[in-house]
């Protein structure tokens, strides 16, 4: 790993805790936390979306302990980032919020058991009213507590592939051609 | 001994444990045992942040407020498990969570990020793997500082962060675009300070002043690493 992917691992890890900020400020209710993970796939491949991934939750389990168990929910984000930028999915809206909204469907598949058997489905207090909701609706504990990953995670991992859309058009061509994967994940190489 | 006195590695796998045995052992005693030990821990001199008080000196004042973080933590936890299930599935996983939360609270408490570092960095681990850790601790702080900075130079520029979900997001777009952008045209001048400094993937370094790690602690970690194998093979065996 060359010594600039190096770098930008701690500094797309910190882009998705600081992000928090932003959105307190327009009052969305959005996480926004894989957004470095998706950023680093994008711009420099799995192994280092990986690694930002792996970072992310490490230092955010320090500030609330139960985000350590959902790394395995990063690293499949990592995953299918690169797909998507393997694809050129990043080229538009048109195909990276489809791209983002199937991505918020394997987050909250992936994420359902975790949170159940780890957490009784409490891992927040959005998710866990959204669950006592599915309940109330007849769904049975497992499928509640899908049914309240999935209303957080879809409309989030969306708008996160927008946004990462978003800073790939933005980047000038010379910083963009800096990293391995920009130019392919936004379909212009 | 206290938490801070401890080697880091052992405070790990003190913090990594309890929660593993919280969740092996049979609830709700076992999470009742876990618990209990790590609510105890975070009153111990050494859980303060910053301090590495021994029992003479006053210590645990800030334990206290080491506890009462933990158990503020933890608290809604509770009120949503009531939420969800019944009473004895509240209390079995309640009581896992607990020991989760009152072990890492103890943990970021006790442990100090740099004695980590040259630790690591003694122990043979990469030089990158402590820099990743230590980078991204720092820059956080860093870069919610400059969003604020950006939400208010934004607001005086006129944009409004209310309005229906299409203007805020609108607004998310104008807001978080800046800051990730700055944060991307960094990564250069870090990567040059990395050189400068010698910390090329893969180098070995020298630490300074790396914390003793007695052989009482490295065989308690190999205790405890046993303790969960035997738990979990008495559980599921």
């Amino acid at each position: 790993m060359s010594i600039r992917l190096l770098a930008l691992i701690p500094v797309a890890a910190a882009i998705s805790l600081a992000l928090s900020a932003v959105v307190d400020a327009v009052a969305l209710p959005l996480f926004l936390d894989t957004t470095g993970t998706i950023l680093a796939t994008a711009l420099a491949g799995p192994t280092v979306g990986i690694a930002t991934g792996v970072v992310t939750s490490a230092v955010n389990t320090l500030r609330n302990p139960t985000f350590w168990p959902f790394v395995v929910v990063q690293i499949i984000v990592a995953l299918y980032a690169w797909v998507a930028a393997r694809a050129g999915l990043f080229r538009s809206f048109r195909t990276a919020i489809p791209a983002g909204l199937g991505l918020g469907v394997i987050a909250s598949v992936t994420s359902t058991p975790i949170s159940y058997l780890v957490f009784g489905c409490t891992t927040t207090g959005g998710i866990a009213l959204t669950t006592a909701l599915g309940k109330a609706l007849g769904l049975p504990p497992l499928g509640a507590c899908f049914f309240g990953s999935f209303v957080s995670d879809f409309g989030d991992k969306a708008v996160t592939f927008a946004l990462v859309t978003s800073v790939l058009h933005a980047l000038p061509r010379r910083t963009a051609a800096r990293f391995p994967w920009a130019l392919r994940a936004i379909g212009a190489a | 001994m206290t938490g801070g006195r401890l080697h880091p590695f052992t405070l790990l796998a003190i913090a990594g444990a309890l929660p593993a045995l919280a969740w092996i052992l049979p609830a709700p005693a076992g999470g009742a045992w876990t618990a209990t030990v790590a609510l105890v821990l975070t009153l111990t001199p050494g859980a303060s942040p910053g301090l590495t008080s021994t029992g003479s000196s006053p210590g645990w004042r800030p334990g206290l407020v080491v506890l009462r973080t933990a158990v503020l933590t933890a608290a809604p936890f509770w009120l949503f498990l009531l939420l969800l299930h019944d009473v004895p599935t509240t209390i079995a996983i309640g009581l896992r969570i607990t020991t989760m939360v009152a072990s890492f609270v103890w943990l970021v408490a006790a442990l100090q990020p740099a004695r980590l570092v040259e630790a690591m960095v003694a122990a043979g681990w990469s030089a990158s793997v402590a820099y990743l850790l230590a980078a991204t601790l720092s820059a956080v702080p860093v870069l919610k500082a400059r969003a604020r900075r950006i939400v208010e130079a934004q607001r005086c520029r006129g944009l409004s962060p209310g309005g229906g979900i299409a203007a805020r997001l609108r607004a998310l777009r104008a807001l978080a675009l800046p800051l990730v952008l700055s944060a991307l045209h960094e990564v250069d001048e870090r990567a040059l300070a990395l050189e400068t400094r010698g910390l090329v993937p893969g180098i070995r370094r020298t630490p300074l002043a790396p914390p003793p790690d007695p052989a009482v602690e490295q065989a308690a970690r190999w205790a405890l690493l046993l303790a969960c194998l035997f738990a979990l093979f008495r559980r599921f065996v």
